[in-house]
């Protein structure tokens, strides 16, 4: 239950940082997708099951706050959750590096989805967003899980994930 | 190989799996009806995500405007020059327009016109930006209760800035002008043409479908139709930068750059009634624009 209450605190407190807090430490108008890292980040930590229903939950709420379609948030931020924690099942240890590499694909693949399903854009505009959109979003995204997982190790003793403290 | 190793294949985490995805294939197979019912879910969600969302706004207005009335003071003094200058130069365009607008006032009472009745708008806040990157939108603290409705136009004083297509209770989202999503009906101002007005993904917006014997030129203003949409005849969308005449097409484009920043729009008016009813023009257009603050 505790969990599940950390979960709404978690999900709800997401909005106004995504939409407020972050477009101010946004790079060439460009903010890391925390929805998505936090999706993929509890599919690493819990299991592919908790990954994919946060992160559809993660979606949703979002999605409400934007002005892109549902299916598209559901797809890819449910989809980071389920993947992350597939694949986190494959690696015997998780260090930042691996979850980056992990992140940077799942970002890629989000982004070039939404960005096939733009309606009026044209070639060019579609490469344009590939390029200045999607792609740094991917390495922001990449480098904002790593930061977030380094993190929680030097706070938490995470056996699996590389990072048990040295002083323990 | 790639295997799949999941601890427990039956039970219920099997049967969550299953529930998740039949809701998602659910929702594209029938994205209508799964709407509607996420639709009653959006509402009681909205009001719980309003309070940190309208506090945390808040917090980040007064930290900007502290900065920005305190600390950020170094161009103030070159500002203030510019600005009396254009006080100037506005002083004397606005007793040009006196006189051009006593003259139509003669006129149209004189070809008994019936006045233009001014659409009734709601006043709201942006309080954030798109959650994602992907799409250029603003969040405003008015909602459904506030009477603001999807396809609604959005403005400031200066022009467009685009339209409502997302509400809950308590927000609601507006796609920008210059999202590659968005499309306005629209005409230029000199030579009549009418074309639509889409945004691009480098921020700023092109006008479609302009006739080849059109003699638009750089410099053109172009503004709403009126047509389709929530917006009434006349307002500003932006001026005509370039244009693209193609050899064998059968349209010209245009790129325009848009009359507002819409980066840094604070304060917006949204248009609930674009064409005034018959019925209550003449009670309007005594009192003017109905703002709701």
């Amino acid at each position: 239950m505790k969990k599940f209450f950390a979960y709404i605190g978690l999900v709800v407190l997401l909005v106004p940082v995504q939409t407020t807090l972050l477009p101010h430490v946004a790079i060439w108008d460009i903010k890391p997708d925390l929805g998505l890292v936090s999706a993929a980040l509890i599919g690493v930590l819990t299991g592919e099951l908790e990954g994919l229903v946060v992160g559809l939950a993660i979606g949703w709420i979002l999605n409400l706050y934007s002005a892109g379609d549902l299916w598209l948030n559901l797809v890819t931020t449910g989809g980071a959750g389920l993947f992350a924690g597939l694949l986190a099942k494959q690696v015997a240890e998780i260090t930042p590096t691996i979850l980056s590499i992990g992140l940077l694909l799942l970002s890629l693949s989000g982004g070039v989805l939404a960005a096939l399903s733009m309606k009026h854009a044209t070639v060019a505009d579609t490469w344009w967003m590939l390029q200045f959109v999607v792609v740094p979003q991917a390495c922001f995204d990449a480098a904002m899980g790593a930061a977030i997982l380094w993190f929680l190790g030097q706070r938490l003793a995470l056996p699996r994930f590389g990072m048990l403290n040295p002083y323990s | 190989m790639w295997m799949v190793n999941v601890r427990s294949p039956y039970g219920a985490r099997r049967l969550a799996l299953g529930m998740c995805a039949l809701l998602l294939a659910a929702l594209l197979l029938f994205p209508g009806q799964s709407q509607g019912l996420l639709d009653y879910l959006d509402g009681p969600v909205g009001q719980l995500v309003r309070l940190p969302l309208e506090a945390v706004a808040s917090l980040d207005q007064g930290v900007s405007g502290m900065w920005q009335q305190y600390v950020s003071l170094q161009h103030v003094a070159d500002e203030n020059r510019r600005l009396k200058q254009e006080m100037d130069w506005l002083r004397g365009e606005n007793h040009q327009l006196r006189e051009a607008a006593a003259a139509t006032q003669r006129l149209t009472s004189l070809l008994q016109f019936k006045e233009q009745a001014l659409p009734a708008m709601v006043a709201a806040q942006v309080i954030g930006r798109d959650s994602s990157n992907r799409y250029k939108s603003l969040i405003l603290d008015k909602g459904e209760s506030d009477g603001i409705q999807k396809d609604m136009g959005v403005i400031t004083p200066a022009g467009v800035v685009g339209r409502v297509v997302k509400t809950t209770g308590a927000t609601a989202v507006v796609l920008l002008l210059t999202d590659s999503n968005n499309a306005i009906a629209a005409l230029i101002q000199r030579t009549r043409d009418e074309g639509i007005v889409e945004g691009i993904p480098q921020g700023r917006a092109r006008l479609k479908y302009i006739p080849m014997l059109s003699a638009v030129k750089e410099g053109d203003r172009v503004v709403t139709s009126g047509l389709v949409g929530g917006f009434p005849r006349g307002l500003a969308i932006g001026t005509i930068t370039a244009i693209d005449r193609e050899e064998g097409a059968l349209f010209q484009t245009a790129e325009l750059a848009p009359e507002v920043d819409v980066n840094r729009v604070e304060e917006v008016l949204v248009i609930q009634t674009p064409h005034a009813q018959s019925s209550d023009t003449s009670a309007r257009s005594e009192t003017g624009a109905k703002t709701q603050p």
